[in-house]
């Protein structure tokens, strides 16, 4: 153990001289959580182990860092943390924080805009370089060390409606930052730049322009397409092997009315492979097509190699915010598992190309349609987790009922309507990853829950109930087994990484970042007995 | 409190509510669902909805876009032969007409738009009908209007919503239309009524805490989670207690309600409704 921890320390004083190295990403160490995901394949598993079943009872608070931001959403940002310093977000905010002490290493503010504040998912970093998207879809690049802009460049015009919240994903040189916005009707993009530059490597448009393959999806003579939506919001996931990204498209517009983009309106909702080094479309699944309910397909794409029907097989798993658990092979982008992981009532099944089938009884209408879920969907941002120990996925889910209604005047521009939610209930299910049913599901509470999960090899799942309670749960059985409350909703998805020997979690609730771990005691009594 | 709104204060509210609702839908679901749930002497001040209205410049604008340019860009600006102005980067970014201004007085020969010689103040007002126009579509993504046109959701059948209310429902187990029910189209409004018989959220359960001692302790709970559960106690105050060491009994009013979410069609809704609209 003691070899080992030396090693561990020689080769974060060596990464400390650069930063993040791209390649680090590929397999990072223990002591980092250095995307997004905490890696490129979405999983959010993490092989530490010294927080198990039987000491997480004795988890205690580190520290705890205030943001003094009372206002706005609060932590919704995953933390990045590489060389010992953690880096978070809110909308106008950055921070950097020692993951040991919970002391300040700097904090950038941006200046007051008129981007949407909904939310800010956190950061990308490529050596010495911090990823930042700001409320008014601007991407700025931050030196790590201090926080200075080095660069601003803007991605899409918050004029038009656009905003951004996602955490950039950095893959060698390039840095991947989409765009969000679905008030207008206004089309969306993935942006490719140089990490060192800033230069604009591709773009890559989530609408088909007339003639090109996809656009046999829209109307033709009508300017529907151009102004589709189809944003990009939440990150996706990259295999190095095969050199494919993956990303979520978000959903068209006008959002609640598809009265005039008959068809089923490529590529919004759907997930694409793409080639990272030029943006070219690879393949495609739409896991909802012409979708009325606002339910994008922007959900994590979870990448893990794997059995599937007795072979082994690259997959893709995905709980799409529409309620249905999506398996593909990952290679060719073909369908293996179509199945709802929630109770939905808008679906007539699956087609012959393992897609939903809508009913129309179930569009929004002028007098209002009962749907199950409602707009926020089955699951919507939350990180889902998958440990490939239990082979379960744990998804934050939320059963819920909707009025939708339908009302534009005229043409419908926008979201042409609304829902109103009037019943919902959250819960985190454990799902076979080979046949999308539920082992077990654990309770979170009525109402909405925002929390993301982590899932860890000492048999444990860590998420919040929709109080705030954060909750280690045993991964095989759901049950509880401990949890602290945080003062405010815990929307900060937990992070775990191992420093100087003792494993720490790592969970934002509202405008406060808690560092927990096991006592000191209980730390070298556990390294004594590995 | 009651709205009469500009354009400026539609512009006001839409970015209150752009600034403050979409970012934590989750608060703004819980306020409407919380504000649905009050009684009618509260629904004013909820705000569920501020129709939007055009200012007297904006009108002014509208006289002169409709016969000038709604033959091409339609009678609302939303697009006909010519572009949708509602979705123009132009027109977002024109302030007091300084873009659309240059445009109408040239014209855009190569796309077919002549030019149109009008005084500012016609295109001041033009750019004000306008950007009044793209608030109003706007505001159509933030809250349903709770000045819901009844005609929209009367298209069920009200004999068989008693029926069903009678019947099939269950209804008639906690609900009489001459008891807690009567006159119950007089005390919402159309779509708070349907809101309401859909899932009237609000309703507190009951709980009775039997502790180990063997005490008990009832009242309307306040809180509860996996762990712990608050009650108010008739007297106002509150007691929590570990779910571990104590029997919780609970009488759920919504019970029922739950159940019905999982077993209503869209007829038992629009019929439910129409009968209950009845009940004036």
């Amino acid at each position: 153990m003691k070899k080992c921890l030396w090693v561990m320390f020689s080769a974060a004083v060596l990464a400390s001289a650069q930063g993040l190295k791209p390649e680090a990403i590929v397999h990072p160490a223990k002591d980092s959580w250095p995307t997004y995901n905490g890696d490129y394949s979405g999983k959010r598993f993490s092989t530490l182990q010294q927080i198990d079943r039987k000491n997480v009872g004795s988890l205690g608070m580190v520290w705890a860092f205030q943001t003094d931001v009372n206002t706005g959403p609060g932590i919704k940002a995953t933390p990045l943390l590489v060389d010992g310093t953690l880096y978070f977000t809110e909308p106008d905010d950055v921070w950097a924080v020692d993951a040991r002490s919970g002391q300040q290493r700097w904090h950038y503010h941006y200046h007051s805009n008129e981007g949407l504040h909904i939310g800010q998912r956190g950061l990308g970093m490529y050596g010495e370089h911090l990823y930042f998207e700001t409320p008014d879809a601007h991407l700025l690049c931050l030196d790590a060390r201090s926080g200075e802009v080095q660069w601003d460049k803007v991605l899409a015009d918050v004029k038009l409606g656009y905003w951004a919240t996602m955490a950039p994903l950095v893959i060698g040189r390039h840095v991947l930052a989409g765009v969000a916005g679905d008030f207008n009707d206004l089309h969306g993009f993935l942006d490719c730049f140089d990490a060192e530059t800033g230069e604009l490597q591709w773009r890559w448009d989530s609408l088909p322009k007339p003639g090109e393959a996809g656009s046999e999806t829209w109307p033709k003579n009508s300017d529907a397409m151009q102004h589709g939506g189809g944003m990009t919001w939440l990150t996706g996931t990259y295999d190095p092997e095969l050199n494919l990204l993956f990303w979520g498209t978000a959903n068209p517009n006008p959002v609640l009315d598809g009265s005039l983009r008959p068809g089923d309106n490529l590529y919004t909702c759907t997930i694409v492979a793409l080639n990272p080094d030029t943006g070219k479309l690879v393949w495609h699944f739409q896991p909802s097509p012409h979708d009325v309910h606002d339910w994008d397909a922007v959900q994590t794409p979870v990448l893990y190699d794997g059995l599937f029907e007795g072979k082994q097989r690259k997959l893709l798993f995905q709980a799409s915010r529409n309620g249905y658990y999506f398996v593909l092979d990952r290679i060719t982008g073909k369908p293996l598992l179509s199945v709802p992981y929630e109770e939905i009532n808008w679906s007539a099944g699956v087609n012959a190309q393992g897609q939903p089938i809508g009913k129309t009884e179930k569009y929004p209408s002028a007098a209002g349609t009962l749907v199950e879920p409602d707009a926020i969907g089955s699951t919507n941002w939350m990180a889902p987790s998958f440990n490939p120990q239990t082979g379960l996925l744990y998804v934050d889910t939320h059963d819920s009922y909707s009025l939708y209604y339908a009302y534009s005047t005229g043409k419908p521009e926008g979201f042409g309507g609304r829902d109103l939610t009037v019943w919902s209930h959250c819960y985190l299910r454990a799902i076979d990853y080979q046949t999308g049913k539920s082992k077990w599901k654990h309770d979170l509470g009525s109402g909405w829950d925002w929390s993301g999960v982590l899932s860890t090899a000492g048999g444990l799942v860590f998420s919040a109930d929709v109080h705030g309670n954060i909750l280690a749960l045993d991964a095989d059985s759901g049950k509880t087994l401990w949890h602290a409350y945080g003062g405010g909703p815990a929307q900060g998805p937990p992070i775990t990484y191992e420093l100087d020997g003792r494993q720490y979690l790592v969970v934002g609730s509202h405008g406060v970042l808690f560092a927990f771990a096991l006592p000191e005691k209980l730390v070298e009594e556990t390294a004594a007995v590995h | 409190m009651k709205f009469a709104l500009n354009v400026h204060d539609v512009n006001d509210v839409f970015m209150m509510v752009a600034r403050a609702l979409p970012r934590d839908p989750f608060s703004m679901r819980l306020m409407v669902l919380a504000l649905l749930s009050l009684p009618l002497v509260a629904q004013d001040p909820s705000g569920t909805s501020q129709q939007a209205s055009l200012s007297a410049a904006a009108t002014a604008g509208r006289a002169v876009f409709r016969p000038t340019c709604g033959f091409c860009h339609g009678p609302d600006a939303r697009g006909a032969s010519g572009p949708d102005l509602l979705r123009s980067a132009l027109v977002s970014h024109d302030v007091n007409g300084n873009l659309i201004g240059p445009v109408i007085r040239s014209g855009r020969p190569e796309k077919g738009m002549p030019a149109f010689q009008l005084t500012d103040t016609q295109i001041a007002n033009i750019a004000a009908f306008l950007h009044g126009q793209a608030k109003i579509a706007a505001s159509v993504a933030q809250r349903i209007p709770s000045e819901y046109l009844l005609e929209k959701l009367l298209i069920g059948n009200a004999a068989e919503g008693k029926e069903f209310f009678a019947g099939k429902g269950g209804c008639k187990t906690c609900h009489s239309v001459t008891g807690d029910l009567a006159h119950i189209a007089a005390k919402y409004k159309p779509f708070d009524l349907q809101t309401r018989l859909v899932f009237p959220a609000g309703a507190k359960p009951s709980l009775r805490v039997t502790t180990a001692a063997g005490e008990t302790v009832s009242g309307e709970q306040v809180y509860a989670d996996e762990f712990l559960v608050t009650l108010r106690d008739k007297n106002g105050w509150q007691h929590t207690f570990r779910r571990a060491g104590v029997k919780v009994q609970e009488d759920d009013p919504l019970a029922a309600h739950e159940k019905l979410l999982k077993t209503y069609t869209d007829k038992n809704v629009h019929d439910l409704f129409a009968y209950l609209e009845t009940l004036k």
